[in-house]
C-alpha cells in the first residue's frame, strides 16, 4: 500500500531555504508521515523559475524533520538559466518537467513530522516555484 | 538497506577550470562532504547543470569526484552540453539526471565534488550534484 503527500511553494529569493507548506487550495496540509509507512519510496518534484532575472541556478529539495531517520536528505532536482531578451521580443518559456526518483528508499518514522523545503541556488533566476510529492511505503 | 543523499552546488565561471562545489544554497559553508557512517557504496548521482547563455558559443560539462572517501581514486562523469547562437532571449530548464554507479567508498572520509565547463566559455554554468550512498 502507498500513501502520498504533496506540497508546493514559491522560491522567491536565491540561496534562501523556503519551506513548502501549502497545497494550492489547501493552505495547511498535514506534514505527518501516514501511520504504518516506514519509507519514502518515490519522490516526484518539479521546479522552474519565471526567468525575470538573468543567471543560472539549480533547484534543491530538502526533506527533513523529526521523522527522517538519519537527518535531512538533499536532492538536486533541476537547473535553469536565463539571458535577457532583445528589446521588443519575447523569450521562450521555461518548462519545469517532472523529476521522478524511483526507489528513493529513505527511512522515516510513521506518525511523525516532516519538513519539506526547496531552494533556488546559484544566481537569481526570478521567482521559482516548486511542487513535490512524496510516495510512502 | 536505505539510501542517504548528500548534495553540493556551485558555479563554474571559467572554461577548462576545475571548480569545487562547496555550497548548498542557503548553506554557504556546509563543510566537507563526508561519506556517511556505515555507507559502503556510492550507488548513484543526481546531476543537473545549466548555462547562463552569456556568450554565443557552446560548451560541455562534467563533474569530478575526488578525495580519500574514494579508495579507487578519482572519477570524472559527463553531465551536459549546450550552446546558443545569440546572447539574447535564452530561457531554459533541465531535469536532474540519475546516473547509476557502483563505487566503493570509505565512511567518515571526504569526497570532493567539482564541476567543470569545457569547450569554450559560455559565461557561467551552475552545477548541482547529489551523491547517493547505500550501506
Amino acid at each position: 500500500m502507498s500513501k502520498t503527500l504533496t506540497v508546493e511553494g514559491d522560491l522567491a529569493t536565491v540561496d534562501t531555504r523556503a519551506n513548502l507548506t501549502t497545497q494550492g487550495s489547501v493552505t495547511t496540509p498535514s506534514l505527518i508521515v501516514p501511520a504504518g509507512m516506514k519509507k519514502i519510496d518515490k519522490i516526484l518534484c518539479a521546479a522552474a523559475a519565471d526567468g525575470l532575472a538573468v543567471g543560472s541556478a539549480v533547484f534543491i529539495l530538502r526533506i527533513g524533520g523529526s521523522s527522517v531517520a538519519r537527518g535531512e536528505q538533499t536532492f538536486v532536482i533541476s537547473a535553469s538559466g536565463t539571458i535577457a531578451a532583445q528589446a521588443g521580443s519575447d523569450t521562450a518559456p521555461q518548462v519545469g518537467q517532472l523529476f521522478v526518483l524511483d526507489d528513493a528508499d529513505v527511512d522515516v518514522s510513521p506518525s511523525d513530522s516532516l519538513t519539506i523545503a526547496g531552494e533556488m541556488a546559484g544566481s537569481d533566476n526570478g521567482t521559482g516555484r516548486m511542487v513535490c510529492t512524496l510516495v510512502f511505503a | 538497506m536505505s539510501k542517504l543523499y548528500r548534495s553540493r552546488e556551485g558555479e563554474a565561471t571559467a572554461v577548462d577550470t576545475k571548480t569545487q562545489l562547496t555550497t548548498l544554497g542557503s548553506e554557504t559553508a556546509p563543510g566537507p562532504l563526508l561519506v556517511p557512517a556505515g555507507a559502503k557504496n556510492l550507488v548513484g548521482l543526481l546531476v543537473a547543470a545549466m548555462e547562463n547563455m552569456g556568450a554565443a558559443t557552446s560548451f560541455s560539462a562534467f563533474v569530478r569526484l575526488e578525495g580519500p572517501g574514494l579508495p579507487g581514486g578519482p572519477e570524472a562523469i559527463a553531465v551536459s552540453a549546450g550552446g546558443c547562437t545569440v546572447i539574447t532571449g535564452g530561457n531554459s530548464n533541465l531535469l536532474s539526471k540519475f546516473i547509476p554507479l557502483n563505487i566503493p567508498v570509505v565512511s567518515a572520509n571526504e569526497i570532493l565534488v567539482f564541476g567543470e565547463m569545457a569547450g569554450t566559455d559560455v559565461g557561467q554554468v551552475s552545477f548541482g550534484v547529489t551523491l547517493i550512498f547505500q550501506q
